[in-house]
C-alpha cells in the first residue's frame, strides 16, 4: 500500500526511538518525505506525534535511529559501521534548514515583528542587516502583516501572531517546515485562514510536515497521511486513500470518532 | 602543602564540643527572635503613629546597618550606658533584636495573604482582638511564612560565628586556638565549616518535614 | 554618657579612607560575583549531571557556612595553595565567592521562570544555547533580576564588615582603630552605623532609578495596555 518514495527523499527518518524515563514514547519510527510533498501526521493524542517534530529538531535527542535531511545525516550519523553522535555545532548548522512552527508559537515578547525574522538570519546566518531587513519585509507583507512590522506580538491578534511565527521560520530559508497543530491554538473562525495560508505555502513547493486534528486540511492539503498510534507509524499512504479505505482497524476508529465531531485529544 | 586528613579528624571533637555553643546560643536567639518579632508584627497591627515611626527608623536602621557592627553596639556601646552584658549576651541580643526585624517584616509580607473575611467573621462572633490574633491570625500566619521562617535560621546559625570576634569562644575561635596551636589553621576551619554545614542541613531538612506533616495535616 | 564630636572632628580622615576602600572592594566584589553567579547558574542547567552535582555543592556550601567562615578559608587557603596576596585583595575575592552562589541562584531561578519554549524557539532556529541566552532569554529576565540582585547586593556590603577581622582598613576596620585610640566606642561606631547606612540607603536609591529605567523598556507591553497595568505593575515599595 505504500507508495515507493522517490530516489532522495528530502525527509528519511529511520528506526527511531525515544523513552522518557524507561517508557518508550517512539518505537522504530519510518518515514520518508519527497520534496515538495505535504504529509499530516495525524493520531489519537499521547501517540507521540509532538514527540516526533521535537526529536526531528533534535529538541529531545532521540535514544538511536537516524534522520537525513536532504542526504544529509542530522544529529546522528552512520560512519562504515559505526554510529557517530554529531556534536552541537554540527546539530545547530542543519537546524536552519527544518523550520518549525510550535503550537504555542513562542514568538519572542521583548522584540518587534520584524525584529522577530530578522534577529535569527542575522545571528544565525550572519546576514547583513539590510538584507535581513529586506527579506522580513518581503515575508511579513507577503503574509499579510504588512505595516505590522514594528508591533510587538502582545499587540498582534491570534492569527498575526501565527503568521509572524511561520514568517520566522520561513526566513531561514529552510527546505522543510514542520508544524505541530497550526489550528489547535486558535479561534474557530480563523482556522479557515490558516489552511489557506499551508494550502499556499503547499502550492509553492515547500516541504511540510503538519501534525493535525483537522480532518479537512488532511484530506484536501495533504499529499500524505501518515497515521500514528502507540509510537510507531501504523499506516501511510495517498490522502485520498487513507481517508476513504482505512486498511488499519486503529485507523478506521480513529476517522469514525473524528468524523463524529468528538475532540479527538 | 599537602591537606591533612589527620589534622582534620584530630579536631573535629573539640570543634563538634564548641558546636553545642552555636547550637545552644542560636537555639535561645531563635526563640527571642520569633517573640519579639511576632510581638512587633502585633504593635505595629495596632496602627499607633508615633511607635510605627519609631519602629520604622528601627526596622531601616537594622536593616541597613552590618550585624557585626549592631553586634560591636552591643558590646562596646552599651557598657558605656550602664549596660554592661557580658559578650554572649549583648551577642545574643543584638542577633535577636537583628533577626526579630527581619521576622516582623516576613509576617508583614504574610499577613497580606491572609484572607480579610477571615478577620471579619471572627469579628461577626465578637472574639476580643487577642483571641483572634493568637486563634485566627498567627497559626496560619507561622504555616505560611515557614519556608522563610527556615532561611532566618539558617541565617541566625551563621551569625552566631560573629560572637568569635567579641570573644566568645565558639566554633570559630575554638577554631583559631587551636590552629594558633597546630599551624595548620587551613584543615581547622574546614572543620568548623563542617560544623556549620551539618547544623544548617539539620536545620533544612527539619524544615522540610515539618512542611510536609503541615501539608500532610491540610490535605 | 556624653557624646564628644570632636573625636569625629579629629578622625573623620579616617571614616573617610574606610568608607572609600568599602565601596571599591564591594563593587569589585559585585562586578567579581555577578560574573562568577551566571557563569555558575548557566553551568546549573547543563545536562551533565556532574556539573549540575558540582554546582550544588558550590552554591550549597557558600550559603549554609558563615561568610566569616569562607573568608578566614580563602585567607589561609590561598597560602596553602602558594598564591599570597594583599589583605585587601584575598577580601574582596572571598566577598565575591560569596555573593556569587546567591547570585547565580538569583540568575537560574529568573532563567527558570521564563517558559522553556522561549529557549527552544531559539535553539530551532539554529542559535547556540550562549545565543540564544544573549538573544532571547537575557533580555526577558533582566527586569526581573534587579529587585533580588539589589538586595543581594546590600547583604554584600553588609557583610564586606567582616572583613575588618583579616585586617582589611575597611570602614568597620577603621572603627575600630579609632575605638582602640580614643577608648570612645560610642562616637566611633554611632559614626560607622549612619556612614553604613548612608551608603545602603544611596544604594537602593540608585537600584530604584535603574529599575524603573529598565521598566520602560521591557514591559512596553504592560504599560501600554492599562488594564494590565492595573494588575501587574505594582508601585515600587520604598527599600529604605
Amino acid at each position: 500500500m505504500t507508495p515507493t518514495p522517490p530516489a532522495t527523499p528530502l525527509l528519511s527518518v529511520s528506526a527511531l526511538r525515544k523513552s522518557f524515563r524507561g517508557t518508550p514514547v517512539l518505537k522504530d519510527v519510518y518515514l520518508d518525505v519527497a520534496k515538495g510533498e505535504v504529509v499530516a501526521l495525524i493520531g489519537p493524542s499521547g501517540c507521540g506525534k509532538s514527540t516526533l517534530l521535537r526529536c526531528l529538531t533534535w529538541l529531545d535527542p532521540p535514544d538511536d535511529g537516524f534522520i537525513l535531511i536532504d542526504g544529509q545525516p542530522f544529529g546522528r550519523a552512520l560512519v562504515g559501521d559505526t554510529v557517530r553522535r554529531q556534536g552541537r555545532r554540527e546539530i545547530d548548522r542543519l537546524r536552519p534548514k527544518i523550520g518549525m512552527v510550535f503550537q504555542q508559537l513562542h514568538l519572542w515578547p521583548h522584540l518587534s515583528a520584524l525584529e522577530n525574522v530578522v534577529r535569527p538570519q542575522v545571528v544565525v546566518l550572519k546576514r547583513p542587516r539590510e538584507e535581513a531587513v529586506a527579506r522580513a519585509q518581503d515575508l511579513l507583507a507577503g503574509l499579510g502583516l504588512g505595516g505590522l512590522e514594528d508591533r510587538f506580538p502582545y499587540a498582534l491578534s491570534g492569527g498575526q501572531k501565527q503568521r509572524a511565527a511561520i514568517a520566522r521560520a520561513l526566513a531561514m530559508d529552510p527546505a522543510l517546515m514542520l508544524f505541530d497543530e497550526p489550528t489547535s491554538a486558535l479561534d474557530p473562525e480563523l482556522v479557515g485562514g490558516v489552511l489557506q495560508l499551508l494550502r499556499r505555502l503547499a502550492g509553492e513547493g515547500m516541504t511540510m510536515v503538519v501534525v493535525t486534528h483537522e480532518i479537512g486540511f488532511a484530506a484536501h492539503v495533504a499529499d500524505r497521511i501518515a497515521f500514528m498510534d502507540g509510537g510507531r507509524i501504523v499506516e501511510d499512504g495517498p490522502a485520498r486513500q487513507v481517508m476513504e479505505a482505512p486498511a488499519d482497524p486503529r485507523l478506521a476508529a480513529f476517522l469514525d470518532l473524528i468524523r463524529s465531531g468528538r475532540p479527538a485529544a | 602543602m599537602t591537606f591533612q586528613f589527620a589534622t582534620l579528624l584530630s579536631v573535629m571533637p573539640a570543634l563538634s564540643q564548641a558546636a553545642l555553643v552555636n547550637l545552644r546560643l542560636a537555639a535561645i536567639i531563635v526563640v527571642l527572635a520569633v517573640l519579639g518579632g511576632t510581638l512587633l508584627t502585633i504593635l505595629r497591627a495596632m496602627k499607633i503613629r508615633p511607635v510605627n515611626a519609631a519602629i520604622a527608623v528601627l526596622i531601616s536602621f537594622i536593616r541597613g546597618t552590618p550585624l557585626l557592627i549592631q553586634i560591636f553596639l552591643f558590646f562596646y556601646v552599651a557598657p558605656a550606658f550602664g549596660l554592661d552584658l557580658g559578650p554572649e549576651t549583648a551577642g545574643v541580643t543584638a542577633i535577636a533584636l537583628n533577626s526579630s526585624i527581619f521576622i516582623t517584616e516576613m509576617m508583614r509580607g504574610g499577613l497580606q495573604s491572609i484572607p480579610p473575611g477571615q478577620i471579619e467573621a471572627g469579628c461577626a462572633l465578637a472574639l476580643p482582638r487577642r483571641v483572634i490574633w493568637r486563634s485566627i491570625v498567627l497559626p496560619q500566619l507561622f504555616r505560611r511564612i515557614l519556608p522563610a521562617l527556615v532561611g532566618e535560621i539558617t541565617i541566625v546559625v551563621k551569625g552566631t560565628a560573629l560572637l568569635s570576634v567579641i570573644t566568645v569562644v565558639d566554633v570559630l575561635r575554638t577554631a583559631q586556638q587551636i590552629a594558633s596551636s597546630t599551624y595548620r589553621p587551613f584543615e581547622t576551619l574546614v572543620g568548623a565549616a563542617l560544623c556549620f554545614l551539618a547544623i544548617n542541613l539539620a536545620v533544612m531538612a527539619a524544615g522540610r518535614l515539618i512542611e510536609s506533616r503541615g501539608a500532610d495535616a491540610r490535605s | 554618657m556624653t557624646f564628644d564630636p570632636a573625636i569625629l572632628a579629629d578622625y573623620w580622615p579616617l571614616f573617610l579612607q574606610g568608607a572609600w576602600l568599602t565601596v571599591r572592594i564591594c563593587a569589585v566584589a559585585f562586578i567579581v560575583g555577578y560574573s562568577i553567579g551566571i557563569l555558575v547558574a548557566l553551568a546549573a542547567l547543563v545536562p551533565s549531571r556532574i556539573v549540575r552535582a558540582l554546582v550544588g555543592a558550590y552554591v550549597g556550601l557558600l550559603r549554609s557556612v558563615p561568610f566569616i567562615i569562607i573568608l578566614f578559608l580563602v585567607y589561609y587557603g590561598l597560602p596553602f595553595a602558594g598564591i599570597r596576596f594583599p589583605a585587601y585583595v584575598t577580601g574582596t575575592l572571598a566577598l565575591a565567592l560569596f555573593a556569587s552562589a546567591y547570585y547565580a541562584e538569583i540568575v537560574r531561578g529568573a532563567i527558570l521562570s521564563l517558559p522553556r519554549g522561549q529557549f527552544e524557539s531559539a535553539r530551532t532556529v539554529g542559535m547556540s544555547p550562549l545565543q540564544a541566552m544573549r538573544h532571547v532569554v537575557f533580555p526577558q529576565i533582566l527586569r526581573g533580576l534587579v529587585p533580588p540582585s539589589v538586595n543581594m547586593t546590600l547583604t554584600m556590603i553588609k557583610e564586606s564588615a567582616v572583613l575588618s577581622s583579616i585586617t582589611v582598613a575597611e570602614l568597620t576596620y577603621q572603627s575600630l582603630v579609632v575605638q582602640g585610640n580614643t577608648f570612645a566606642p560610642f562616637e566611633a561606631f554611632a559614626a560607622v552605623t549612619l556612614i553604613y547606612w548612608a551608603i545602603t540607603v544611596v544604594v537602593a536609591r540608585l537600584a530604584a532609578i535603574l529599575e524603573a529605567r529598565t521598566g520602560t523598556a521591557e514591559r512596553e507591553d504592560v504599560e501600554r495596555n492599562a488594564l494590565a497595568a492595573s494588575f501587574l505593575t505594582l508601585e515600587a515599595p520604598k527599600r529604605r
